[in-house]
């Protein structure tokens, strides 16, 4: 029989080259009493009770599976580049490369389609750390409310914006701000409907912009009326050289 | 006597050979492409998922010395209905017993895989599937470096559902029909058809009409092809039609009534239009 199978499965044509190496990820069991020995190309004998008492050799569900190699074929945010190749779980790999049409198997043949080198070394990370695009994102997506004085005469300068910062969750050194080319003074009522924005660096690498509003803040019958949704609703630009920018920045729904 | 009645019985059980599943009745007119699918269906040994085979044809004994066969005795399994429903990649459901303590009674035990639901990704039929898969399916897939070579490459015997046998038979269609589903785009088709035809030299497009169908499946398709090739005319034609020519023959004109002089005569019931108003009728 295990020549039938060899001729069936070499008649089947070669397609790519497999790299296979057996795996099984099941149980694997083994005989306690082997079974007796039957006639060169006979019957097994009819098996008994103690030819079914099994011992688990291994559970390959529980065993650590090597990483797989898969050639990304286009462009993934925070991953690579087009051709760059991934060495990933497998389970990773499968669901959030394989399936979605993001990478490709590194088989030889794409090996060679995508050109892969892989003694090249990486190109040059173009980011501080990894989680830079991460911070980047939370910022700009980010309303910065900055709460002053309703009564009391101020200028705003980067330590109110860092406070406003830590307010909201961010950790900002005042260094690393920079301020609106105008200087802004207050109290003034109708700032309450303008907006700007700041750059702010990150890693002293990382640029990006942050939409700010300033809100009059005071007690008691001063204190001005809630808005309701005021943070999903477009304002006027205060400086008209950011009006494009800030057009271009989405506002958080 | 009783010696040549032994000496008879002897040769008869000799010369007497049990029949077939394809030697009764219509089975006996199965093709032989639908054959050679149940060859390597039910008759190849699937490989070894479950056991670790021994390596070499014989072996020593570590104590006596004695020099013995290799027989590796599979594991016998246990196909359940739920196996047709996903693809297991070969794993089954092993029913047997526990020895949990030396001293202590053995334990009945079924070892069932860990089934899982996921997706696969077709891409001669250009498709997402989800399907009930074990660890062991994926990670064929990945070694075979996709779905449709894992498919492809496979024999029926490791395959074994119906599920996965179906599949196989619609990729080799589509693949054998020149992957239609890919029309719109004819770069990528001629990519996945140079890919994938390699696989077509091994079937002919009989084998691959009669694949992956179950044994009812292959009899009623079977029976229905030779219901369709002989059925009965019925004779009321053939009387017609004699009658016809013996009245041509004989010379007798007017017998038959064109439509066209059906239509001419004016009767009632051609003036009466049932779907007009009232009115109108």
């Amino acid at each position: 029989m295990l020549g039938l199978r060899a001729f069936i499965c070499n008649s089947l044509p070669p397609g790519p080259h497999v790299f296979y190496q057996q795996m099984r990820t099941t149980f694997i069991l083994k005989r306690k009493s082997p079974p007796p020995l039957h006639k060169k190309g006979g019957k097994p004998a009819k098996m008994r009770a103690r030819h079914f008492v099994y011992d688990l050799v291994q559970d390959t569900n529980v065993c650590k599976q090597p990483d797989i190699k898969i050639i990304l074929n286009q462009f993934v945010d925070g991953v690579g580049n087009k051709g760059d190749s991934l060495s990933l779980h497998p389970h990773k790999a499968y669901r959030e490369y394989l399936l979605p049409g993001l990478a490709v198997y590194a088989s030889a043949k794409n090996l060679e389609k995508y050109k892969v080198d892989e003694s090249k070394p990486k190109t040059e990370e173009k980011f501080s750390s990894p989680y830079v695009q991460r911070t980047m994102g939370c910022l700009s997506r980010t309303l910065l409310q900055i709460t002053m004085n309703k009564l009391e005469p101020w200028t705003l300068e980067p330590w109110h914006i860092s406070t406003s910062f830590r307010k909201s969750g961010f950790i900002v050194p005042e260094y690393a701000i920079e301020m609106p080319p105008v200087e802004i003074r207050g109290p003034d009522l109708s700032l309450q409907e303008k907006e700007f924005y700041v750059t702010v660096t990150i890693n002293k690498k990382e640029k990006v912009n942050v939409r700010c509003r300033i809100h009059h803040w005071a007690t008691g019958l001063d204190r001005l009326p809630w808005e309701e949704f005021h943070w999903k609703k477009p304002k006027e630009a205060l400086i008209p050289e950011q009006a494009a920018v800030l057009e271009s920045m989405p506002l958080p729904q | 006597m009783a010696s040549r009645l032994q000496a008879t019985a002897r040769q008869l059980s000799k010369t007497f050979k049990k029949k077939g599943r394809f030697e009764i009745g219509i089975a006996s007119e199965l093709p032989p492409a639908y054959k050679k699918f149940w060859r390597e269906w039910k008759v190849l040994k699937p490989a070894a998922v479950h056991y670790i085979p021994q390596e070499g044809k014989w072996k020593r004994d570590d104590i006596t010395g004695e020099i013995l066969p290799v027989q590796n005795v599979p594991i016998p399994l246990k196909y359940p209905a739920e196996i047709h429903d996903g693809i297991w990649g070969g794993e089954a459901v092993i029913k047997g017993f526990q020895k949990r303590d030396p001293r202590r009674r053995r334990v009945p035990h079924y070892w069932v895989p860990v089934l899982k639901r996921t997706v696969v990704k077709s891409e001669v039929l250009n498709t997402h599937l989800s399907v009930t898969v074990t660890d062991r399916t994926i990670s064929l897939i990945n070694d075979h470096y996709g779905f449709d070579h894992f498919l492809l490459k496979t024999p029926a015997c490791d395959l074994v559902s119906m599920l996965a046998l179906k599949l196989k038979k619609q990729i080799l269609i589509e693949l054998m029909n020149g992957c239609p589903r890919y029309s719109h785009d004819p770069v990528k088709q001629t990519e996945v058809y140079e890919e994938y035809k390699t696989y077509l030299t091994s079937y002919t497009p009989e084998e691959i009409e009669w694949y992956g169908l179950s044994w009812y499946e292959a009899l009623s398709k079977l029976a229905k092809q030779k219901e369709a090739a002989n059925r009965p005319v019925p004779l009321k034609n053939m009387y017609r039609k004699n009658l016809v020519e013996k009245l041509k023959a004989a010379g007798i004109e007017g017998t038959k009534s064109s439509p066209d002089e059906i239509s001419a005569t004016t009767s009632w019931l051609s003036k009466m239009n049932p779907f007009g108003k009232k009115d109108e009728a």
